[in-house]
């Protein structure tokens, strides 16, 4: 049974078809669905530029929340959203345990090679580290 | 002219790859730019000679100059001044350690282990004494540490740290005159008088097109600069402070903070961070790696043992503390700011300042490799998490893991 169901959301493409995938989820069981967008400062910091880059993301994220709430809200939907700072993998998993969470959907953003060399994929990661099911929701076609 | 022209498209040009670098990447753009500064030097002083890249013009030098003070500034504004009134004694007594500890620690290891100088040991324990508020802070955020007790502690330590490196760059090397006195004491008039006369000046005067505000506010920070380095100290000194004084009126208008910053990052902090790289001599550090190691080594234990046991008697839980103990060595721009003061004036030659800058860059990037693996996400899966539990805590400055959206 599926009663809460955590969304990772960035305001990319590939986070817009996760919510729809986790809004039919939510639907069909009747289940809660929280909404959390991460501000990843940079990964090696410097003084003012690392506070400019949080400020920047939260900002941005503020925005891409706020546009899928009227989203939501015009589908019908109740969801609760959250914004936080830090590692998007270790921000989801921490937010599920905390909240009792029992499913997280993510979607797939397709990075490169060098990405997946250089930080992980985030999907991956939560995957690896989560303590409840995942699902990975993929573009079309991909 | 045309040759000035070609130089600046030169450098912006490297500044334009630094910051494709930084998002490829995702590390901070003064980090890429110190680092293509080096390599740029290395590249074109070899295939077209120095001349090209040479940062000694004045024009180079006042904007790069101009980048470090403004990006001082911008440091200090960043401090809460209500959290520092109420824990000023405790963020004194963490921020004193996390200065003298590695201060004196790598000043020691740069004059008995490695044979450096007199001046030049101490000028290598103001560089590694920095800390990077701002990292502190993310990791502060990560953890939901911001709201607590503990996190304002140490948040507000870290600006103590800061400031007594930047008091250390500015009295360390100045040589005690008349004219320190006047320094001082126009300073302290201009400290007082500032935090009451800037706000007035903005509601009446400011708001407009014609930015007034970062006109002003350069005014003071140049006018305070010129008198700081006719004094034979430093033009940070007074920058810094003057951010610190000017943090609870300035520092709260988050729309004029985005303008300067628009314009620090834009034009000035990269001529300051690619003339900070360019002056690193590869060949050097190749040929005497161990001064860097030693320095980098030696900020990191220092930090920890002067730091770690203070984290404790907050009883904060051992992977935190040692988690934001770690993120405290880091701290790019006041280390490069001291170590280019050093080889400026003389103080320190340029095979020490590479050690110096290569030190202070891996101190940006080494302790937060060692903290991602070891500290993350490992604590989630045994269990130690140690955040409240419960709903997302509201948004704003005191936001602990994760707020409410709009």
């Amino acid at each position: 049974m599926i009663r809460k169901i955590l969304l990772g959301y960035d305001g990319s493409a590939s986070s817009d078809r996760a919510y729809e995938f986790a809004a039919d989820l939510s639907k069909r069981f009747g289940a809660e669905l929280h909404v959390l967008a991460v501000a990843r400062p940079p990964e090696f910091g410097d003084d003012v530029e690392t506070r400019a880059s949080i400020e920047h993301s939260r900002r941005h994220y503020d925005r891409a929340l706020a546009a899928l709430k009227g989203r939501a809200a015009s589908e019908g939907m109740t969801a609760q959203f959250a914004l936080a700072v830090g590692h998007p993998a270790e921000q989801l998993v921490r937010y599920a345990e905390q909240h009792g969470i029992d499913h997280i959907v993510v979607g797939h953003r397709g990075h490169t090679r060098f990405d997946r060399w250089l930080i992980g994929s985030v999907a991956r990661q939560v995957i690896a580290y989560a303590h409840c099911a995942v699902t990975v929701v993929r573009r079309n076609g991909s | 002219m045309t040759h000035i022209w070609a130089q600046a498209a030169l450098w912006l040009g490297l500044a334009l790859i630094a910051t494709l670098l930084s998002i490829w990447l995702k590390v901070t753009t003064a980090l890429s730019e110190i680092i293509v500064g080096t390599i740029a030097q290395l590249i074109i002083g070899a295939a077209l000679g120095g001349v090209l890249l040479a940062g000694d013009a004045s024009w180079l030098k006042f904007l790069a100059g101009a980048g470090a003070i403004v990006l001082t500034f911008l440091a200090g504004a960043e401090l809460d001044p209500a959290v520092f009134r109420r824990k000023w004694k405790e963020a004194s007594a963490i921020g004193v350690v996390g200065f003298v500890a590695p201060f004196l620690g790598c000043a020691a290891l740069a004059r008995w282990l490695m044979g450096w100088s007199h001046d030049a040991s101490w000028l290598a324990g103001v560089a590694m004494s920095t800390t990077s508020v701002a990292v502190v802070y993310a990791v502060m955020l990560e953890f939901g540490l911001n709201a607590t007790e503990y996190g304002k502690v140490v948040l507000a330590a870290c600006f103590v740290n800061d400031l007594a490196t930047v008091l250390a760059l500015g009295f360390l090397f100045a040589p005690f005159s008349m004219k320190t006195l006047v320094f001082i004491a126009v300073s302290i008039v201009v400290f007082i008088v500032l935090p009451w006369v800037t706000p007035r000046f903005f509601r009446r005067f400011g708001n407009r097109p014609s930015e007034l505000e970062a006109k002003f506010l350069m005014l003071c920070l140049f006018a305070m600069g010129a008198l700081a380095a006719w004094a034979g100290s430093e033009a940070v000194l007074p920058a810094y402070l003057i951010g610190m004084v000017l943090a609870g009126t300035v520092g709260k208008d988050h729309v004029l903070l985005r303008r300067l910053r628009t314009l620090t990052f834009g034009l000035l902090t990269p001529f300051y961070f690619i003339r900070a790289g360019s002056l690193v001599s590869i060949p050097a550090l190749i040929a005497a790696p161990a001064a860097m190691l030693v320095m980098l080594i030696g900020k990191m234990v220092t930090k920890i043992i002067g730091v770690y046991p203070m984290t404790q008697v907050y009883r904060q839980p051992p992977r935190e503390a040692r988690y934001t103990t770690l993120l405290m060595s880091t701290g790019l721009t006041f280390g490069t700011i001291s170590a280019l003061f050093g080889l400026s004036h003389g103080v320190i030659n340029q095979a020490q300042y590479s050690a110096l800058v290569a030190a202070v860059v891996l101190s940006a990037v080494v302790p937060t490799l060692i903290a991602n693996a070891f500290f993350l996400p490992h604590h989630l899966l045994d269990g130690e998490s140690q955040q409240p539990k419960g709903p997302s805590p509201v948004g704003g400055e005191g936001e602990a893991l994760a707020r409410r959206a709009p």
